[in-house]
């Protein structure tokens, strides 16, 4: 019994240790993070504008989300993004890592060419795609003019501007690519030897080893790509911006992302309380969207040790 | 033999160290920016002027604050370039601000002073005898806010009708004076070539809702009642101006081909700017073209005249933007700050400032002075602010939100999706909730 007195002393002290050397982590994360967090809660039911003190206005902020045309436009428009940008993304992705893992001559180049442009910082990536879909001198029109093809006047008509927010975010798809790429080289390789024994063709090796190996990859994938997207603030922010610093949302709020819009109402419109029950709104609707991917995994993701 | 890198009592020691540090450096991280500057080394009241202008705009500026601290017993100026507006605001949020004076917009002003966040400036411009009367009333007007004043002009933005010489003679059109006039001038000096598309623009728009909201004035409109300030975006005179656009520009030559050369652009006041490439004869803009242009495109043949209007008696019309300087409430040198505001609006500051910048003064007694001789086709925007059909948006509450939704309904007819009657109608029912 004696004994035991040292032990839970020598433990405290430990634990002391542990959480001083924690404690710049720890003090700040509750000053800059949590305490904000929670703050924000208490302010989506106040009439606040950053400077005066914040007037309780009930619900009042969540009712006006459900008349702010603008709102709803920024929202179709996000869920237009994710629901075209996160299946495309997966799409090129794994016919990508498919390409970047075939056994021919200088493909460790090839791998690095398709990583770059997520390297490329996204407001020069944004300029950069400007000036390719300039409707005049820009390369992308000019090729499809040389194609026969109809040239679009990209940034300017509604549904090309939109087009033109998925094709930017889809241009750093390298990332998700080379996570595949890894996860494509720990398929065992005797399972493809065996299912080429008896008598698997390439669709049904793809069908029946590589997909459901590659399940557990793409159910993370959707779920990081889903909560990018619902967030997607830098590209539309950047092809849309106008002369002057002058932030605008393309023709017709095409590119009026909810993330765009949210900052805005912040600091725009001043409207702290709004802006802070959309970004409850946004969070509780992420995490739905999140677990319901996760929960939807039982039916499609194949776990080799489970 | 179990290895530590401490003995518990050194490592408890250590701890509390590394808490400490944690502690001092969070909190000197939450103080940082909150503190004013205080008395200087030299005994002066140390005001800090935070400003949005960068470059060779905050050279010129740092020279007028030279000049200040120079005449100064009292007060030293410390001038920091931050073009960053959410720090600007984010600063004023704070109990102790970390600046005593800055610029914005004269839009801005009644919004802000809603809001408690500007100093009322009445005492300190009849202590530090600032004549009021003396600035063009449409920027004084902006920077009212319930008959008090809340930031004073230190310079300000007329817009004229702006055209290439050479295009215009080549055409055989004479600067217009009326809107048909104008009318005449955009059909002639359009031209369309194979397939249609457009290869120069008769009127180009370096900012389309400010090229639309001037016009409007110029049809006899006004886009707030200037009794309230409250928005009124279907006025006649506002809707009769989207829609002259709407039939000389956007349906005369379709609104597809319109974007698609406006879309190739080069960036504006660059070297590649349509107006000073040729690409556009005519284009409604502000008095900075002639630095600018004077800058990157000096053998140009170019002219200013003032803005078509619909009817003589409305000659004259214009549109009037101001940059402000105003002291945030939370300031903690206000008078210190007071008195450079005053040396900055007065001709020591204002003059060599809007000089260096080819800006406007915001003081009528100095639209005539020599200083701005030598800027090309300066006159006509100096002219500009001694008529009393000179006007300004108004700086009222949910100002921003009506200027985003504004430009959003110019934006639908310059489409071709809405005509001006529908647009402006609509908007109208949507400012009407404003505040609501």
């Amino acid at each position: 019994m004696a004994s035991k007195r040292p032990v839970a002393k020598a433990r405290l002290r430990n634990s002391l240790v542990g959480l001083g050397f924690a404690a710049p982590f720890i003090v700040g994360f509750a000053v800059f993070i949590a305490y904000p967090l929670v703050a924000s809660v208490g302010y989506s039911f106040t009439d606040f504008n950053l400077f005066q003190t914040p007037t309780n206005i009930g619900l009042a902020n969540y009712q006006a989300m459900l008349h702010d045309d603008r709102l709803i436009t920024s929202i179709k428009n996000t869920l237009l993004f994710a629901g075209v940008g996160v299946p495309l993304n997966i799409g090129i992705a794994l016919v990508g890592a498919h390409l970047l893992n075939l056994p021919v001559r200088g493909q460790p180049l090839y791998r690095a060419m398709a990583y770059l442009p997520t390297i490329v910082p996204v407001v020069v990536g944004a300029y950069l795609w400007r000036w390719l879909l300039n409707p005049q001198y820009g390369f992308v029109d000019h090729l499809l003019r040389m194609a026969h093809l109809p040239d679009p006047n990209w940034l300017l008509e509604p549904g090309w501007a939109r087009a033109a927010v998925i094709i930017l975010s889809v241009w750093t798809v390298g990332g998700t690519m080379i996570v595949y790429l890894a996860g494509l080289r720990e398929v065992p390789k005797d399972l493809y030897e065996a299912a080429s024994l008896d008598g698997a063709g390439i669709i049904g090796k793809f069908r029946h080893i590589t997909w459901p190996s590659l399940t557990p990859i793409t159910l993370f994938q959707s779920i990081v790509l889903t909560i990018a997207y619902l967030q997607l603030f830098a590209q539309p922010y950047l092809l849309a911006q106008s002369r002057l610093n002058e932030s605008t949302a393309g023709p017709g709020d095409s590119m009026l992302s909810y993330s765009m819009y949210l900052f805005q109402s912040a600091f725009v419109n001043l409207k702290m309380g709004y802006a802070s029950a959309m970004a409850w709104v946004l969070f509780l609707f992420t995490m739905l969207l999140t677990f319901a991917l996760l929960g939807s995994a039982r039916k499609w993701v194949h776990y080799v040790n489970g | 033999m179990r290895f530590t890198l401490f003995r518990p009592s050194t490592a408890a020691k250590y701890a509390v160290v590394a808490a400490s540090a944690a502690l001092v450096v969070t909190t000197a991280g939450c103080s940082s920016g909150g503190e004013s500057a205080g008395q200087g080394p030299n005994g002066k009241t140390e005001v800090t002027f935070s400003y949005l202008w960068t470059g060779p705009e905050a050279q010129a500026l740092e020279k007028v604050i030279a000049s200040f601290n120079a005449s100064q017993s009292q007060v030293e100026v410390k001038g920091v370039s931050n073009p960053d507006m959410q720090k600007q605001l984010a600063s004023m949020s704070s109990a102790k601000g970390s600046f005593d004076i800055s610029d914005g917009f004269g839009n801005q002003v009644g919004s802000w002073a809603s809001k408690g966040v500007l100093e009322p400036l009445d005492q300190y411009i009849s202590d530090d005898h600032v004549d009021t009367a003396d600035f063009v009333p449409a920027a004084m007007g902006q920077m009212k806010y319930h008959n008090k004043t809340y930031a004073l002009p230190i310079a300000v933005h007329s817009f004229e009708l702006l055209y290439n010489k050479k295009l215009l003679a080549d055409a055989g059109v004479t600067p217009p004076k009326t809107m048909d006039e104008l009318a005449s001038a955009i059909k002639k000096l359009t031209k369309v070539g194979a397939g249609g598309n457009i290869t120069q623009l008769g009127l180009g728009n370096p900012d389309l809702p400010t090229s639309i909201t001037t016009l409007g004035y110029a049809f006899g409109g006004d886009w707030n009642d200037p009794s309230t300030g409250k928005p009124t975006p279907d006025k006649p005179g506002n809707v009769q101006a989207l829609d002259f656009y709407a039939k000389n520009v956007v349906q005369a030559f379709g609104a597809d081909k319109v974007n698609r050369f406006v879309g190739g652009f080069g960036p504006y006041m660059s070297a590649q700017d349509p107006f000073q490439t040729g690409k556009v004869a005519m284009e409604i803009d502000g008095e900075w073209r002639s630095a600018s242009i004077t800058s990157t495109a000096p053998t140009m043949k170019w002219g200013v005249t003032q803005i078509p209007v619909a009817d003589p008696s409305l000659a004259g019309s214009t549109q009037l933007t101001t940059s402000t300087l105003f002291i945030p409430a939370n300031s903690q040198h206000k008078a210190a700050a007071a008195k450079f505001l005053a040396y900055m609006v007065g001709k020591d500051g204002m003059l060599p400032f809007t000089r260096a910048l080819g800006n406007l003064p915001a003081r009528t007694s100095m639209l005539d002075n020599p200083i701005y001789n030598d800027l090309q086709n300066f006159k006509p925007f100096l002219d500009s602010l001694k008529s009393d059909k000179v006007h300004a948006l108004s700086s009222a509450p949910g100002g921003s939100q009506y200027a985003t939704d504004l430009a959003s309904a110019i934006d639908s007819v310059n489409r071709g999706k809405a005509s001006a009657q529908q647009a402006l109608s609509n908007l109208a029912t949507k400012t009407a909730k404003y505040g609501q």
